[in-house]
């Protein structure tokens, strides 16, 4: 089986700071992969290179087997991939229902029409319980709502890969437990693949499948959330301690 | 909200029946008047068709006006006025083609003064072409008559009052909106912003480019200078802000205003007027980013503010 | 005149350094406003305006020699500046910064208004028309130069000031918090820096080489209400080539501005002086669209 998302060689490099080095991973479709990592380690970053916004130095990214290397973020965004910022990017003057629609118009989902679009938008501003505040203009909104926006946006594309970034930061844990729970309905009603970077450490173990844990822009290990949490070298790196 | 839709309507109605009948009932100076009025009504529209919906305020509206005012003179009576005027669009459409792709690069304010420098550089460029091959000024006989110049403009007024109004309400025109309030997540959204910019950027371009065709027709004594006068897109941006709003009704009130205003004191006081027009600019942008248009909003609507309406 | 004739010419020099310095000092002043205000003043070259006809208006009224009236001017400006910031400024610079794009964009326009109503209450009050007025125009000989007493004078004030202001900024322990308040209020505050006092100082001193300027332009050219503006434009052009607050690389700009004008309208005509003056600012516009934000990552 083809990997959704197949990260092969990414480096990063901003002048001569050196973001990521050589990172090679696979997600498989359907798969919920954790990002993780101290910050400062890439994920971020890494998340730009895939979704397009930024153009890795060296190494390639397929999704779905085809390269993505070079496309645009709106080019990306229309094969099936959409993304959330870790701090928040709403268009604040206009409604988060038109937020949201213009996911649906532009987005891998491509609506003609503001009804066509709602059509596509209203369940999901009612999965991330925005329905309520759907009139209002999206800067009046409170940051975990406009954390709710960014995924909500993220899913109205029509993506078939979701990567979120931090969505869980700030939360209380009421609130984390509810939004695990939509991530993994989202999930399986919609067939979503979702790429997670968390650094809600419990969340991210909870939710996820499978780590791939970065270090200083390299990747320092890869498995299951129990692997990960006896790893020695990520025990060393988070802790200072060995084993 | 359905009142002021009559409202609107029934004003847009009567003011267009006013406007239309003008030739047939006024003296020269009252038709004059009313060109005028069309004349703003087309300019001010289709700058909004950039400006206003993807945020890229540009201060160079009248290079467009200039070369199509230009290109009509260059070729009088060497071609049908029609396809002169046409022409102009063309032209005007042309260079905002060429130009578009390195000019909305750049952001904010930098955009504001770099549409400013690209409309000062094509002036100067023109003037000194001129006097190099030794023409200073050209005197234009056999125009038009004025209520077809009218009627012309009406047409223009009208189209561009149609095109804001179509792309406002379009697809395309809520790209526009998306990437004028955040351009990164836009395209992350799967807006193609680029392309959207420099369409928005050429459309805006067409109608002022005939218009300044159109208003070519009127002069009998061509001077570059005049054509590329920096006040036109000043003004056409004072138009725009006291009127405000997000749609093509709100340019309409400014114009309006500004329009009387301009008419009562442009012969007797022209520096006051350009006084009190630099005055408006710093209190509306200050005390009425909303214009008129989202002063009348905010009393009808009191709880919501203006743009919480969900747009179409 | 052959080119090569053109390129060597100390006469051509001469007259390349003196408009330079002149930008120079106007960009000085127009990078300290900026960087204080994070607004583009598009009103700065009608400061300059204003400089210079209070300088005609000494001159011819009293008899008060521009050199005398020089310093004199500048601390008018700078009062000028201290008074618009207490008045206007230091309420919009407090406030929250919401929509900072859209408020610069906006601001801009703020300024537009406020050039325009300079340019034509100097109209009103003035006239339109250009005025001059002659001093130390006597000529002086050096080499195959010639030069006039008030060039010389207006290159010697203009370099003197960027040079002390430039020394001032980077030697002085007030100089380093200017500094530092252009380049990161937020953390100019934190570590202790009265950025309040800061701001109307920079302000002031803005506004004061604003108006030296002024009076120097007054000494060299014909001037009108509506001279100011190609000096804003010079003052924009230098600040996006040399970067914010990078007075060294502004200086360079500055004589490479007045360079390409002088020595550009002495290769082919004085009718081309505003379309390579607008041509440099376009190019400058586009190669750098980031402008000056290149230079202040994280401002946003």
């Amino acid at each position: 089986m083809t990997a959704l998302l197949s990260v092969r060689g990414v480096g990063k490099r901003f002048g001569g700071l050196t973001a990521l080095a050589d990172v090679s991973f696979d997600v498989e479709p359907g798969e919920l992969v954790g990002l993780m990592g101290a910050n400062g380690a890439g994920k971020t970053t890494l998340f730009s290179l895939i979704a397009g916004n930024a153009r890795p130095s060296s190494g390639d990214i397929r999704y779905d087997g085809q390269s993505i290397l070079g496309l645009r973020a709106d080019q990306v965004c229309r094969l099936g991939i959409g993304r959330t910022y870790q701090i928040v990017k709403p268009f604040p003057a206009l409604s988060v229902l038109d937020n949201v629609r213009t996911a649906a118009l532009f987005g891998k989902a491509q609506a003609r029409t503001a009804g066509e679009a709602d059509a596509l938008v209203r369940p999901v501003l009612d999965e991330l319980g925005l329905a309520g505040v759907a009139d209002q203009p999206a800067a009046n909104l409170t940051l975990s709502a406009q954390k709710r926006l960014e995924i909500a946006r993220a899913v109205a594309t029509g993506a078939r890969l979701v990567l979120l970034d931090e969505v869980m930061a700030g939360l209380t844990p009421t609130e984390v437990a509810a939004m695990l729970a939509t991530l993994r309905r989202l999930r399986a009603e919609r067939g979503l693949t979702l790429l997670v970077i968390e650094h809600v450490m419990r969340a991210l173990m909870d939710l996820c499948g499978r780590i791939v844990v970065l270090h200083h822009g390299q990747l320092l290990a890869e498995g299951t959330p129990a692997e990960i949490g006896a790893h020695p070298q990520v025990l060393a790196a988070y802790f200072g301690t060995p084993g | 909200m359905n009142a002021s839709r009559r409202a609107w309507t029934l004003g847009g109605l009567a003011g267009a029946a006013a406007l239309l009948a003008l030739p047939a009932f006024g003296n020269d100076y009252v038709v004059g008047v009313g060109l005028t009025v069309l004349m703003w009504i087309a300019l001010t529209q289709s700058w909004c068709v950039l400006s206003k919906m993807t945020g890229y305020v540009s201060l160079g509206h009248v290079v467009f006006y200039g070369l199509g005012a230009y290109l009509v003179v260059v070729t009088w009576q060497q071609v049908p006025l029609a396809f002169a005027v046409l022409g102009a669009g063309l032209l005007a459409a042309a260079f905002a083609a060429l130009v578009g792709l390195p000019v909305l690069r750049v952001r904010g304010p930098y955009f504001v003064i770099l549409s400013f420098g690209v409309s000062e550089l094509v002036k100067f460029s023109i003037m000194a072409a001129e006097s190099a091959s030794g023409t200073a000024s050209r005197i234009l006989f056999g125009a038009p008559d004025l209520s077809v110049i009218y009627y012309a403009m009406a047409a223009l007024a009208l189209a561009a009052t149609l095109l804001l109004g179509w792309v406002s309400r379009s697809r395309f025109g809520h790209g526009l909106r998306s990437l004028r309030e955040n351009e990164e997540a836009a395209e992350t959204l799967g807006v193609p912003i680029v392309r959207l910019k420099l369409l928005a950027f050429v459309l805006s371009a067409v109608i002022p480019g005939m218009v300044g065709g159109v208003m070519a027709t009127r002069s009998t004594y061509f001077v570059v200078g005049q054509v590329f006068d920096p006040m036109v897109s000043i003004t056409v941006i004072a138009m725009a802000i006291i009127g405000g709003g997000d749609d093509a009704k709100g340019p309409l009130l400014g114009v309006v205003f500004l329009a009387l205003l301009s008419e009562l004191l442009w012969a007797r006081a022209p520096l006051l007027y350009m006084v009190i027009l630099g005055a408006i600019l710093i209190v509306f942008v200050l005390v009425l980013p909303n214009g008129l248009a989202g002063l009348a909003a905010r009393g009808r609507t009191a709880a919501r503010p203006p743009d919480a309406r969900a747009a179409p | 005149m052959p080119w090569v004739d053109v390129l060597l010419s100390g006469q051509l020099l001469f007259a390349a350094l003196v408009t330079g310095s002149l930008y120079a000092l106007v960009a000085l002043g127009l990078n300290l406003v900026y960087g204080t205000m994070r607004m583009l003043n598009v009103a700065h070259g009608d400061l300059v305006m204003l400089g210079a006809y209070a300088a005609y208006w000494a001159f011819t009224l009293a008899g008060i020699s521009p050199l005398v009236a020089a310093p004199v001017i500048a601390v008018i400006g700078g009062a000028v500046g201290y008074g618009l910031y207490r008045g206007l400024f230091r309420r919009l610079l407090g406030g929250a910064q919401v929509d900072a794009g859209r408020v610069e964009a906006n601001s801009l326009l703020l300024f537009f208004g406020l050039s325009i109503i300079l340019q034509n209450v100097a109209a009103l009050a003035f006239t339109p028309n250009n005025r001059a007025y002659q001093y130390l125009d006597e000529v002086v000989h050096l080499g195959n130069v010639s030069m006039t007493g008030n060039r010389i004078a207006a290159l010697a004030i203009a370099g003197g000031t960027c040079i002390g202001v430039a020394a001032f900024l980077s030697r002085s322990v007030a100089g380093l918090a200017m500094r530092a308040v252009i380049e990161r209020r937020e953390a100019a505050y934190i570590v202790g820096v009265d950025v309040d006092r800061v701001q109307w100082s920079s302000f002031a001193l803005g506004f004061g080489c604003a108006g030296l300027a002024g009076v120097l332009l007054s000494m060299l050219e014909q001037f009108s209400p509506f001279s100011g503006f190609p000096f804003t434009v010079a003052g924009f052009i230098v600040i996006i080539l040399g970067g914010l607050g990078n007075l060294l690389a502004g200086l360079a700009a500055a004589l490479l501005l007045g360079a390409i004008e002088t020595y550009g309208v002495a290769l082919t005509s004085a009718n081309l002086r505003s379309v390579l003056l607008y041509a440099v600012f376009v190019a400058a516009l586009v190669l750098f669209p980031n402008g000056l934000l290149a230079r202040l990552k994280g401002r946003r």
